[in-house]
């Protein structure tokens, strides 16, 4: 017999504002939960745990924060109906429905038999290949603000931040605030153009007031900062010197400028996470998504997403629970993250040929050349190799995607991933599934 | 920072709850060393969803050192290639 904690009515995996909010909503409504989180703390990326004493040093948007407190307070009143299970990684699914956690702290692989699951395993960032993108050195955005938060230090050395999007505008500016203001932040597109040309874009980005106080506290800080703000700009190739990087950037006048910098930050948009997650219309166990894996619309709307989540699994089961809608908030986000996205929108550059494509085998986009007889994303998969790697093409498929555009043949990044989960999606030791037995 | 774990034989002070990632960060170990396709083991989403920093701890089994937690006195290394390397189809 499993322990009744392995037996919970609902399984969430991931401990982020979306997965705790319907964690929490879930107990509220007289279920009980166990959730499943990878770290040794709550948070995920947006609230990466601070492992000092006290408040954090680093600058926080104080609206996620309020949000977070809350969610917080309601883990720690929630009582016996709710199992933490931390630094455990979702593995897989068995095929009679045995959802597998890989217990980092026991060892061993524990298999859980919920009623029904929400899987809340957050987003994951889009980086354009680039030469050299594959250095030690080079991080997302999104990576060297978790290490800022959770050290409450700015990283060492020279700093370049680019790419696209608002989240480099954030990293930016707390990079700023900590005193260590990056050489420059480089975005590809033009914001303040397209605003102009389409004024629809501009006038939806700002409707919401909080997002638009964000924006605001980070420009003033990069301009206190004298934080040089490069639009139209990009990185083209990415050298390792004896110490540090040295990376070449364009202008939209096709003038070259050079930084030689420790740390260069990339991101060019956030994506859902759904890399082999367990279907949501698949028959058998229910399965909800929620937050940014099911659709990116920030933290804001995770929490309310997360809740929704909840009651989508109360029906399911039976549960009472009030009535309650969530397309307010979950609207307004989409129409946010719709006009950013057309106020950011820049084309992908061509990636050289000599440009690591797979981050993971070191795949280059010179390979695509050998693969020109592959007419489907299963033969670019199984015969290029692109997607197969250990990271199974979170980071290239889109790029894979965009070279087999151009040989002509079209398919949907998701599609490179086949239509079977690959499980284990972690490493696991042989040791710890030696040590999971099913009964 | 009282407490180390061992990197190569180097001792990496780290803070008590952070991951083993951002301690060799701080400590300057950005490379750590030869990993699979010809590049080089390394920090970079910090979410564990590139598998990029893959680590060894005391020997075992790898994990991502970005989600981690350091301890006082482990060694760790880079983990060994995945078996994909070994069965790597040459096109």
């Amino acid at each position: 017999m499993l322990s009744p904690d392995l037996q919970p009515d609902v399984l969430v995996v991931g401990g982020g504002p979306a997965g705790v909010a319907a964690a929490v909503e879930l107990v509220g409504m007289g279920l009980s939960v166990l959730l499943a989180e990878q770290r040794d703390r709550l948070g995920g990326a947006i609230h990466r745990a601070y492992i000092g004493v006290g408040p954090s040093p680093i600058k926080r948007n104080a609206h996620h924060q309020r949000d977070w407190q809350a969610l917080l307070d309601r883990v720690s009143q929630a009582g016996d109906r709710l199992t933490l299970q931390l630094q455990s990684v979702f593995l897989g699914v068995e095929g009679d429905g045995c959802y597998l956690l890989d217990d980092r702290v026991a060892g061993r692989v524990r298999p859980v038999r919920p009623r029904a699951v929400v899987m809340a395993v957050g987003g994951v960032e889009r980086v354009l290949p680039i030469p050299g993108w594959e250095l030690p050195g080079v991080t997302t955005v999104g990576g060297l603000q978790v290490q800022l938060k959770e050290t409450g230090e700015a990283p060492r050395g020279p700093i370049l931040v680019a790419g696209s999007g608002p989240l480099p505008l954030a990293l930016a500016a707390q990079l700023a605030a900590a005193g260590k203001p990056p050489l420059a932040l480089l975005e590809r597109g033009t914001p303040f153009g397209t605003a102009l040309a389409q004024p629809g874009a501009a006038f939806n980005s700002l409707r919401s007031w909080p997002p638009l106080a964000e924006a605001l506290g980070y420009a003033r800080q990069l301009l206190r900062s004298g934080v040089p703000y490069r639009t139209g700009c990009r990185v083209t190739a990415i050298e390792a010197m004896a110490l540090g990087l040295r990376v070449t950037t364009v202008n939209g006048r096709g003038q070259t400028q050079v930084y030689e910098v420790a740390q260069l930050a990339l991101h060019d948009g956030l994506d859902a996470n759904q890399t082999g997650l367990p279907r949501q219309d698949a028959p058998g166990l229910p399965v909800v998504w929620a937050g940014d894996c099911r659709e990116v619309l920030g933290a804001a709307a995770a929490v309310q997403d997360g809740r929704q989540a909840a009651r989508k699994v109360a029906k399911v089961l039976g549960q009472p629970c009030p009535d309650a809608s969530f397309n307010g908030p979950l609207h307004s986000a989409r129409r946010l993250q719709a006009a950013l996205r057309t106020l950011y929108h820049a084309p992908a550059p061509v990636p050289p040929p000599e440009t690591v494509v797979c981050r993971c085998e070191g795949l280059r986009a010179s390979g695509f050349a050998a693969l020109q007889g592959a007419a489907s994303p299963h033969e670019i998969r199984v015969v290029g190799r692109f997607a197969m790697g250990a990271c199974q093409g979170r980071f290239c498929a889109r790029a894979a995607q965009a070279l087999a555009a151009q040989a002509g043949v079209a398919f949907e990044p998701q599609d490179l991933h086949g239509s079977v989960p690959r499980w284990p999606l972690r490493p696991v030791s042989v040791a710890a599934l030696a040590a999971y037995s099913p009964e | 920072m009282n407490s180390t774990f061992n990197w190569l034989g180097t001792a990496v002070p780290f803070q008590r709850g952070e991951s083993l990632a951002v301690a060799l960060r701080r400590a300057e170990v950005d490379d750590l060393g030869s990993a699979s396709g010809g590049l080089r083991g390394r920090y970079f989403c910090g979410i564990g969803a590139c598998q990029a920093c893959l680590v060894s701890v005391n020997g075992a089994a790898p994990v991502e050192a970005c989600l981690t937690p350091a301890r006082a006195g482990v060694q760790v290394t880079l983990a060994a290639p995945p078996a994909c390397e070994v069965h790597r189809v040459v096109a």
